[in-house]
């Protein structure tokens, strides 16, 4: 059985959620490994999310968030950039894979970009296999 | 260090009896020399008892927030201590009126544990204050020691090796929290691991309930921390938290341009962007 | 009986030991010299002063699974976990810390309620004891009338002499365990004259001592003494006292569950914790360290003695030790004994 891996999304209402349901009723199609959580906005994002989803067993998580400078708080993105950049560096000197956690920037308009972005993410994760470094209660890699 | 205790006394002795402070944050003698402990002076025969050797590692910062707002303070702060007190100044969490900073320009300080010197493969190697009212010594010579080469080992590791390297120490934890309440700037109250709604981590010291709490507190502390050190002396397992505080502190300066705690007048990294903040840095 | 062993085969003893059951030892790490289930008899240090925990952790874990369960769609399994523990044995235990499991026996299996989980485990486990030949600054021992080489409490009592190690067969099980133990030699008259030369050493060897005499009436007496703020000011509040201690058992159980699986466990708890006392209506008696501070001393060593007879401290001087601060539990209670 072919490995179909769990990734969590997490996406700002603005922008990448609204580009994301474009997607779909665009009737783009793309790999349905991605559950997405919706968030108002990028800042919302509390770090300790990704650490946590990753340690339930997360084989990726990938957060959208408007473009810098289009975001709909104005600034809220300038933060999660700030936040997002280090809890990747947390999380790479931690040890984990570091193409597992991704960031990107996903308007309202970017669609078809959403599902290319989701499908690429997937493709790569499935290439990584499943997580077995924090997610230490799925079995792991003892 | 005998000059800056004569001092430390003699300006501690004044401020009491002046009355221009109630409590001098400084150091005493413990069950031996090799272990002193925090001492707070409340009158001026109290600091006749009041000691600084090298043994003398505590950061006072972490006793600021134990007052009353308001209360004027006097407090003994090496290089890295000086610091912290800026962090909180940053934070808004004394004022600066209130304090009297009696800065100690020193190197040679010893981990009682080892004996060895500390330097800047465990802690961030500043030994002047960076803030003080009155300098109880001479400025010493600062190092060019980088306090991130010590990285160099686990930085070059392959990501899998780093994770062996992090689950072994991290099981090891066994969640006495000694780390967060060494630190200064873990005055959270209450501390999100101690909250059962939303529960972040278990309270048994499971590995992944230990990661959960550690990752946590490594980004709480980001552009927070002033590597000083105290988490990893107070560890009673020796976990070398340090050299995690450390990482974050070397990526946030880079990405960032600031380093923790060195002035007043800074905006703490985390609570701050520019508009010129690379996208690079999320890859 | 007496037999012997060379001082180079600690392993061998630890393997043969592990044949007679699940063998407890301690074991080097980073941090010092801690007791550990032993999977590999070459792990097995004796070369310590004393260990960086108690081996309070044999009998009372830092986590101990009481029920565990399944949140179905009909309604919730569970499943008590069964207290039968395969046969047990504790090598190296210091005088102080064998006398630590009868201060923990009054409470968890004296009269009254016993503690199944502490008790079942107590009941098969064998203790070899293992003589101090030095003293650490730390040690107040001697306080509790422990000598160096006390040999009551254990099973088999052991010594180290040159480049040998003489163990003792001291009740009935320790007798039936040592006899059993092949690659074990007997001793001579001569190893037996040394034995007791070893034990009249280790009796001679004392430690600094805390005066105890009425102490738990003053504590009584003192406890709205401003003292304790200023005892309690460097204190960080941290666990690492209570964790390290061989005498403390504040537990707290929790139901930890993760995707509708999980377990009903106790885990320890420490009075040094700003939430030890937090009542679900949101109300705190114990917001100041000085409260909590005063408390693990009234504790240790008034309640726990005007209840059970004994104080909950054996003097083992761990809790000095570690203590970030270096707060000395010593300076502490003498410092309220000799309040006015």
């Amino acid at each position: 059985m072919e490995f179909e891996p769990k990734i969590l999304g997490i996406a700002c209402n603005w922008c990448t959620y609204t580009g994301a349901d474009l997607a779909g009723t665009t009737r783009v199609q793309y790999p349905h490994n991605i559950r997405v959580a919706r968030v108002m906005c990028s800042s919302r994002i509390n770090p300790s999310f990704i650490f946590r989803a990753f340690e339930l067993g997360a084989d990726g998580v990938l957060v959208g968030g408007c473009h810098p400078g289009d975001c709909h708080y104005s600034t809220g993105n300038y933060y999660a950039r700030r936040k997002l950049a280090v809890t990747k560096k947390i999380l790479d000197f931690a040890g984990l894979e570091p193409e597992r956690f991704r960031v990107e920037w996903i308007s309202a308009s970017e669609g078809t970009r959403y599902a290319d972005i989701v499908k690429e993410f997937t493709e790569e994760i499935k290439t990584l296999g499943p997580q077995r470094r924090f997610a230490i209660r799925k079995g792991a890699d003892e | 260090m005998k000059q800056i205790e004569t001092r430390l006394r003699e300006e501690a002795k004044r401020l009491l009896e002046t009355g221009e402070v109630a409590v001098v944050l400084a150091y005493g003698r413990g069950y031996d020399d090799r272990h002193p402990m925090p001492y707070a002076a409340k009158t001026a025969s109290d600091t006749e008892r009041i000691v600084f050797n090298e043994y003398c590692t505590h950061n006072m910062a972490r006793y600021l927030m134990d007052y009353p707002p308001g209360t004027r303070i006097a407090i003994a702060v090496k290089g890295c201590d000086s610091r912290a007190v800026v962090v909180l100044l940053q934070e808004e969490k004394i004022n600066r009126e209130n304090l009297v900073i009696l800065g100690i320009p020193v190197t040679g300080m010893k981990d009682p544990k080892t004996d060895r010197v500390i330097d800047a493969s465990t802690t961030a190697g500043t030994p002047n204050p960076v803030l003080y009212d009155i300098l109880l010594g001479e400025t010493v010579p600062e190092s060019d020691a980088s306090p991130y080469v010590v990285l160099e080992e686990l930085e070059e590791m392959a990501g899998a090796d780093r994770w062996t390297f992090w689950k072994k120490e991290l099981a090891r934890c066994i969640r006495c929290y000694a780390c967060r309440q060494a630190c200064p700037m873990c005055y959270c109250d209450p501390c999100f691991v101690d909250q059962a709604e939303p529960r972040w981590a278990d309270k048994s010291p499971s590995i992944e309930s230990n990661l959960m709490f550690h990752l946590t507190r490594f980004y709480h502390l980001a552009g927070r921390c002033v590597d000083c050190g105290e988490c990893s002396r107070a560890c009673p397992m020796e976990i070398p938290l340090y050299l995690f505080h450390k990482k974050v502190a070397k990526e946030c300066e880079e990405m960032f341009e600031q380093a923790a705690g060195m002035s007043v007048d800074d905006k703490p990294v985390m609570v701050d962007f520019r508009v010129e903040d690379a996208d690079e840095i999320l890859l | 009986m007496l037999r012997k062993i060379a001082v180079e085969k600690v392993e061998t003893l630890a393997s043969a030991l592990m044949e007679k059951g699940e063998l407890f030892a301690p074991v080097a790490d980073s941090a010092g010299v801690d007791f550990q289930k032993i999977d590999s008899p070459g792990d097995v240090t004796l070369d310590f002063a004393n260990t960086l925990r108690s081996p309070k952790s044999v009998f009372f874990p830092q986590a101990d699974d009481m029920v565990r369960y399944r949140l179905t769609s009909g309604g919730i399994e569970t499943k008590a976990v069964p207290l039968s523990f395969e046969s047990r044995i504790i090598l190296g235990v210091r005088p102080c810390d064998v006398r630590s499991f009868e201060v923990m026996d009054r409470l968890f299996a004296g009269g009254g309620i016993v503690d199944p989980y502490w008790a079942e485990r107590r009941k098969d486990t064998t203790i070899i004891g293992y003589a101090f030949d030095a003293v650490d600054p730390a040690d107040f021992y001697t306080t509790f009338g422990i000598g160096a080489a006390d040999q009551a409490g254990s099973d088999i009592f052991m010594v180290k002499g040159e480049g040998v190690f003489l163990l003792k067969g001291i009740t009935e099980r320790g007798e039936d365990l040592l006899g059993s133990i092949t690659v074990l030699e007997d001793a001579s008259a001569q190893d037996e004259a040394y034995f007791e030369k070893k034990i009249a050493e280790g009796a001679g060897l004392k430690t600094r001592t805390l005066a105890t005499e009425g102490i738990a009436k003053k504590l009584e007496k003192v406890f709205e003494s401003p003292y304790w703020i200023e005892a309690a000011a460097p204190c960080l509040n941290c666990g690492a006292c209570t964790f390290v201690c061989p005498t403390c058992h504040c537990f707290d159980i929790q139901d930890e569950t993760l995707f509708g699986e999980g377990a009903r466990r106790r885990i320890w708890d420490s009075c040094m914790f700003t939430d030890f006392t937090l009542h679900t209506s949101g109300h705190n008696p114990r917001t100041k360290k000085s409260q909590r501070l005063r408390q693990r001393i009234n504790h240790k060593f008034s309640y726990y003695m005007t209840n059970f007879d004994i104080f909950s401290c054996v003097g083992c001087g761990r809790c000095t030790r570690s203590c970030p601060v270096n707060i000395d539990i010593v300076a502490i209670v003498e410092g309220a004994a000799t309040l006015p």
